[in-house]
């Protein structure tokens, strides 16, 4: 198994896009314990393209149902604006609809990937480590701008697995449609064999 | 940025290239905390937010009290009225586990559930909400804010079962 790698978050600027204040506080509070010093807060989709347009963002962890326009439409919207230099920086989608027509939505419209609401620091900071230490192709179609949805998960960096523990809410006989973290994480994980 | 033909067999009008983002290659440089230390220090800084966060769990709980209040006041649940009821529940929902009221999540989640699905005109949802602001508030109490919601199968079954009743049959509700 590889080495732990560290994230160097000194320097990054990271965008975060929710409605909620509060939400928005509690993340920058978790990413400036990381070691970042460069986030920005802003509370609707016009926010975030203001601040793209302004400056250089590295990384937009997004709400899935930003006002007013949805952070999934966002996420496409940014996807396809050849003008914009920041159209392939990664993006992750926070959201706590974890339906997987909502994770497979959120990765067909170029989410790098999906960190489920609520979240707990080693959620988010395994899902930003998989990001930093597994780049992927982007693909460019008529259809799609994004990065490849076909990939292949073989276990988060440094060998901390596919954890069992990010499951948030556990209830005994929990049915429905929900996913669980593990599970949305395999949705970004079919083989290039083309499941999905 | 370097590009690459496509295999055989693939979608021609597709074009892959690899991009090295400024993310990847300033997240990769040397130095930066171990994985423990970054998560040590995060939950430290979630500790720090805690007192703000009961004064806010607080207030959201009484700006849900008093909307509830208005909409059985009118005796119907019109859509906006349920939209600032998930608006408030959706914050409960997705903060509370990460300060520590798992419980509180875990009801407010099912309430968005119930009110995202069903109808939201139906007078009976005023009940369903009046149900889940009780179990909420219950849940804000001290003797309840470690619990798990497996530890209160009858009160989370319940509540599940509400959520399960409406969502087969919303038209009969």
């Amino acid at each position: 198994m590889a080495a732990n790698p560290n994230i160097n978050f000194r320097d990054l600027m990271i965008l975060i896009a929710d409605p909620s204040p509060y939400l928005c506080m509690l993340v920058h509070g978790i990413l400036r314990g990381f070691g970042a010093n460069k986030v920005i807060e802003v509370k609707h989709s016009f926010g975030v393209l203001e601040t793209l347009i302004g400056q250089r963002v590295d990384i937009l962890l997004c709400d899935a149902k930003l006002p007013p326009h949805g952070g999934l439409s966002l996420t496409r919207a940014i996807r396809r604006n050849t003008e914009n230099e920041n159209r392939t920086m990664p993006i992750l989608i926070m959201t706590s609809d974890t339906r997987e027509a909502a994770i497979k939505t959120a990765r067909d419209v170029g989410a790098n990937m999906v960190v489920a609401k609520p979240m707990s620091p080693a959620s988010l900071y395994d899902r930003l480590a998989w990001v930093a230490f597994n780049p992927r192709q982007f693909v460019d179609s008529e259809t799609y701008f994004g990065p490849d949805r076909r990939f292949k998960i073989e276990g988060y960096p440094g060998g901390v697995g596919r954890r069992k523990g990010d499951k948030v809410v556990e209830v005994a006989e929990e049915v429905g449609p929900a996913l669980a973290q593990d599970d949305i994480d395999s949705l970004f994980s079919a083989a290039r064999t083309g499941q999905n | 940025m370097s590009e690459n033909s496509n295999p055989p067999g693939s979608d021609r009008e597709a074009r892959t290239f690899f991009v090295e983002t400024r993310f990847q290659r300033l997240a990769r440089r040397p130095g930066g905390l171990s994985r423990a230390q970054a998560l040590e220090n995060a939950q430290a800084q979630i500790e720090e937010t805690k007192p703000d966060f009961e004064s806010w769990l607080d207030g959201e709980l009484r700006q849900l009290t008093d909307l509830v209040a208005t909409g059985v006041q009118a005796g119907a649940a019109d859509p906006a009225w349920a939209e600032g009821i998930v608006s408030h529940c959706g914050q409960l929902r997705d903060i509370g586990t990460t300060m520590g009221y798992t419980l509180l999540s875990f009801i407010a989640g099912n309430l968005c559930e119930i009110l995202e699905d069903a109808n939201t005109d139906a007078k009976s949802n005023i009940e369903t909400i009046m149900c889940h602001l009780d179990a909420l508030l219950l849940a804000r109490q001290a003797q309840y804010r470690g619990l798990r919601p497996e530890q209160l199968p009858e009160l989370t079954g319940g509540l599940r079962r509400v959520a399960e009743f409406i969502r087969l049959a919303p038209d009969d509700v």
